[in-house]
């Protein structure tokens, strides 16, 4: 039994024997395998299945899910409850008519699992049936009798286990804890974990993939009572908490284009301040700290909230967990977010309650819509800006060309507005009311999203409190790179023309290998705390957000903006043409808001404090900055210290969002040649983590490259 | 007053608490055989120069005027007839060639070392390294000086084979000295580094006095250091020092030897002289068994 670590340390065992191997079989794949066993319900005896509407077949669909998925009870497990169909990996509602998926599900978002876990889904149906009364004959009958129908499939799939769990004697714990919850309000911790857990299990089922949020908020006070009252003891409060994250590594092979699994945007955030101002931080927090360094589950990507008065115990803490490595352990700077989402809109209390879409992108949990529109700043600047380098392109001086760029960044960012507008019934510019048109059924999520039923509009349809699409724009650091060369070789140094530049580029620097290494070398470029190109990402990202606010009041959505790309320089890397900083064709692109792979020489410190020179609390949904560490630089005591002080330097710097990752680039190669000696490996991929070897070649070789400079 | 600088480094964290930033300075009193930074040995600049960067567009030919660069087959460096005016280094694209210590001013240094201020909770700060700083005693002197007038915490790596009268001066700039001690046989000392371990003991005694917090560094070299004499020798020095913070052992790495490479000496890295795990734990056994907090 190995629990792998990138630095090669001991992991230390708290956990019963019998909740490490469990840990242990669920690493390896034992129950994601079993999951893909039975990939999705057959509607195909359904009669006239295709007359009907498509709310009713999605509630058909539901329905016939909850009746007939597997149900799986794991040996020795402490909380029940599955998600036992293939397809909902698969991204889709896991039932098929003909063959196909009937319906496409919901991610990148956190659900309101506070108001299952205090009140119960029994006061969800209460309002669902208050709401149908409501809307009865009127055109929001059919979603009211849609929330009924889906609630009747959840006590459905609940009675099951009830049945399956009944007669089984070592799983006494787990039927008592599910004859109260989820449907009435959990009055004690083990209680309340296996509400979170049933819920998201069914929600999950159903095939959407909804984030966790803030579980050391939502778990935190049931603890404190029970050890308060002495009905639980630390130890025991753990192993059950412990079987959540083991349960949680049911799903495998995502296919998502071979991006590695354990990636279904079901991201938990733990600490950071409460809507009144108070730390959340408790036992809890340090609980899922443990049980993330003892077992190494990387499918639960785990981010910490800090801030300016974080405690010391906690930042060791969590040092002396991402050390192992495996991309486990975030951070977000509280005091930037929350000034971020106040400037864009929201009341300091509700910005405080901050989670995230179950990813890193930045919302207010259980109240939002998110979704976002992903795009290449270097291929802007390359396909727009100078026209795939055609002959005549030109500007008299850089500022010339930089204005033309951000009026290019501008007219993006308003097509985002325009593809997003089909949606909506009534233009509601004049007076802020929009009406959508219907998008497909979303019900067993928008059941758990706050406003939706009381609304009668489902999650996708305006029903939440707010509803956003977040431009992200991706390729930031070489389009920053790209500008900053120019600037240098023609405009400043004068060393040839913009056009002969051009002219090279389009030639992937064919013959030019001189000029192209001189490019490469002699500039520093951002990464290196250099004021002079950190100055041009600052001011592009400051233009590129405030292009983003003017389509406030535009759209039934609000447009915050993100810098992201999640991978996908991967696939943007192969058509981009040669950059100005030396970069040829096909040469890896950088990720997120990171420098250009090969160009930063100056260090983690160096990295930090050319992004945080942004004004980020600009970007209201987020900036990602990774940040990949040797195991020697952060070895020992000493090793502590320097993260502690990352961390502390990031936050008082105004930093948004840092994952850091302790790597060791010759352990990943090894992998590499000898997948079946590492099936338990992780690494931070973007948002989320992957088993190593579930990563496909482009993207293992993509970290290791990334891990090498 | 100027210093000579062969490398900042950002970001390190091995020498000394927390995050440093490390100032490495030129000039070495010290020949050891197993020396990890020969560029930093002779007090005068040089040129370095890395031979997988060439790209052989001899722009640095054209821009000597010493003839130095020439080209028999490959790309060869007469160094005798190199005066370090780094013409070249600018001219050449792929920065193949550099100068390895340029001139700071005390104002220089603390720029840089200014930069990652905010990082240097949890006691970090700058690091004086080298070679062996206290050869550029009154600038290095100067540098602590204004490092602390800026509220730096500063530590020093030594040699201990410095003016006693610049040590004397630098024990009230200095938070923590990281102070060598390379053999405790003196005759293997004058072997391996060319000087007697004599002067450098006094010394550690002279700031001992002086009230230093001390930690010690001792390299491990297989077959030269590593026997239980020296450990326990090490542990006698070690509890003699009132205001000490621990001790390190530095096993023998091999690297020391491609750096030399671009300097044009011969490889001096020598495999045998890495020492085994086992090793490793014997000497840090002995040493705690005699009380020494090591790591
Ligand atoms: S440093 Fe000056 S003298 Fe030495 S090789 Fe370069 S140009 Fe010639
Ligand atoms: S200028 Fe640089 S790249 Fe060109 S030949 Fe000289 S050392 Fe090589």
């Amino acid at each position: 039994m190995k629990f792998y670590t990138q630095n090669g340390g001991k992991r230390p065992i708290r956990l019963s024997k019998q909740t490490r191997q469990f840990a242990y079989e669920s690493l390896e794949r034992k129950y994601g395998l079993d999951t893909l066993k039975t990939n999705s319900i057959s509607l195909d005896n359904n009669e006239n299945y295709s007359a009907f509407s498509a709310l009713e077949k999605y509630d058909i669909a539901i329905l016939k899910i909850a009746e007939e998925a597997p149900i799986r009870v794991c040996e020795g497990e402490k909380i029940s409850g599955a998600a036992t169909l293939g397809f909902a990996i698969k991204h889709a509602v896991p039932a098929t008519y003909n063959g196909t998926p009937v319906c496409s599900s919901i991610s990148h978002l956190t659900v309101d699992f506070e108001t299952v876990l205090k009140e119960g889904v029994n006061s969800i149906k209460i309002k669902a049936e208050e709401a149908y009364e409501k809307y009865r004959t009127t055109e929001k009958e059919a979603f009211s009798k849609s929330c009924l129908n889906c609630i009747r499939a959840f006590e459905i799939w609940h009675r099951r286990y009830l049945d399956a769990l009944r007669d089984l004697s070592e799983y006494k714990a787990n039927y008592e804890n599910l004859t109260h919850v989820p449907f009435e309000p959990a009055k004690s911790f083990y209680e309340a974990v296996q509400s979170l857990w049933f819920t998201f299990a069914f929600i999950r089922l159903c095939g959407n993939w909804p984030g966790i949020g803030r579980i050391d908020y939502l778990l935190g006070d049931y603890l404190k009572k029970d050890l308060e009252n002495g009905t639980l003891s630390l130890n025991e409060a753990r192993e059950i908490l412990a079987h959540f994250f083991i349960k949680g590594c049911e799903w495998v092979n995502g296919q998502f284009i071979g991006s590695g699994d354990a990636q279904h945007y079901q991201n938990i955030v733990l600490a950071g301040i409460d809507e009144n101002g108070i730390e959340v931080t408790n036992e809890v927090t340090y609980l899922v700290l443990d049980i993330l360094e003892e077992l190494g589950i990387s499918d639960f990507p785990t981010t910490v909230r800090l801030n300016k008065n974080t405690d010391e115990k906690l930042l060791r803490r969590v040092a002396e967990v991402m050390r192992f490595g495996g991309g486990m352990l975030a951070i977000y700077n509280e005091d930037l977010i929350i000034e971020a989402l106040v400037k864009d809109g929201y009341s300091e209390r509700e910005a405080r309650k901050f989670a995230n879409d179950g990813c890193w992108e930045v919302q207010i949990p259980g109240k939002t819509f998110f979704a976002y529109y992903p795009f290449d700043a270097l291929q802007l600047l390359q396909k727009k800006t100078l026209s795939c380098y055609a002959e005549g392109v030109d500007f008299p001086d850089f500022e010339a060309l930089y204005s033309a760029y951000t009026s290019d960044l501008h007219a993006q960012v308003e097509e985002f507005r325009v593809k997003q507008s089909v949606k909506f019934v009534t233009d509601g510019t004049h007076n802020g009311t929009w009406i959508w048109k219907p998008q497909p059924p979303c019900t067993v999520i928008s059941l758990f999203e706050r406003d939706c039923i009381e609304k009668g509009l489902s999650y996708s349809e305006g029903g939440p409190v707010y509803n956003l699409i977040s431009p992200h724009i991706g390729g930031l650091s070489d389009v920053v790179n790209s500008l900053y060369a120019i600037k240098k070789l023609v405009y400043e140094e004068k060393r040839l023309t913009l056009p002969e530049l051009l002219r090279i580029l389009k030639h992937n620097w064919e013959g030019e290998e001189a000029l192209r290494q001189f490019a490469l070398n002699r500039y520093v470029y951002y990464g290196n705390d250099n004021d002079e190109v950190d100055a041009i990402a600052s001011r592009l990202l400051s233009d590129f957000a405030d292009a983003c606010a003017s389509l406030r009041g535009r759209s039934g959505y609000a447009f915050p903006g993100g810098v992201s790309t999640f991978g996908r320089q991967l696939e943007w890397s192969s058509t981009r043409l040669a950059a100005p900083h030396g970069r040829r064709m096909g040469e890896v692109l950088a990720a997120n808001a990171s420098p250009t792979p090969g160009t930063d020489r100056e260090g983690a410190t160096a990295i930090i404090r050319s992004y945080c020179k942004a004004d980020l609390s600009k970007l209201a949904t987020g900036a990602a900055l990774d940040l990949k560490l040797l195991p020697s630089s952060v070895a020992g005591e000493d090793g502590i210290q320097a993260l502690v002080a990352l961390m502390r330097g990031f936050v008082s710097l105004g930093g948004f969002f840092m994952q850091p990752d302790v790597v060791d680039a010759a352990l990943l190669r090894e992998a590499q040649a000898h997948p079946e000696n590492y099936q338990t490996l992780s690494v931070r991929v973007s948002g989320w983590n992957a088993r190593f070897v579930t990563l496909n070649k482009e993207w293992q070789d993509m970290v290791i490259e990334q891990n090498e400079h | 007053m100027k210093l000579r600088v062969t490398e900042i480094q950002r970001f390190c964290m091995h020498d000394g608490p927390g995050i440093r930033t490390t100032v490495f300075l030129k000039g070495c009193p010290l020949r050891c055989a197993w020396c990890h930074n020969p560029e930093t040995q002779k007090l005068k600049s040089e040129l370095i120069f890395y031979p997988n960067k060439c790209i052989g567009c001899a722009a640095c030919k054209t821009s000597c005027g010493n003839g130095v660069h020439v080209w028999s087959e490959t790309h060869l460096i007469d160094r005798v007839a190199c005066i370090s005016c780094g013409n070249c280094v600018e001219n050449c694209p792929t920065s193949a060639l550099e100068i390895c210590g340029s001139e700071y001013t005390v104002k220089d240094v603390l720029s840089i070392v200014e930069k990652d201020r905010v990082f240097y909770s949890e006691g970090g700060g700058v690091t004086l390294s080298g070679g062996e700083p206290f050869v550029q005693g009154d600038s290095v002197i100067e540098l602590l000086r204004a490092c602390k007038e800026a509220g730096l915490s500063t530590a020093v790596e030594t040699c201990g084979y410095a003016d006693p009268c610049v040590l004397r001066e630098a024990v009230k700039f200095v938070d923590l000295f990281l102070w060598d001690i390379k053999d405790t046989d003196d005759k293997r000392h004058k072997q391996y580094t060319g000087v007697s371990n004599k002067k450098i003991l006094e010394n550690l005694s002279v700031i001992n006095e002086l009230g230093a917090r001390i930690r010690l560094r001792c390299i491990l070299v297989n077959g030269v250091n590593t026997d239980k004499t020296h450990y326990k020798e090490l542990a006698v020095i070690a509890k003699k020092i009132n205001n000490f913070d621990r001790l390190e052992l530095i096993p023998y790495h091999a690297y020391g030897g491609t750096k030399s490479v671009f300097l044009g000496f011969a490889d001096s890295g020598r495999v045998e002289w890495i020492p085994t795990e086992q090793q490793i734990q014997e000497a840090k056994m002995i040493l705690r068994s005699e009380g020494v907090n090591v790591i």
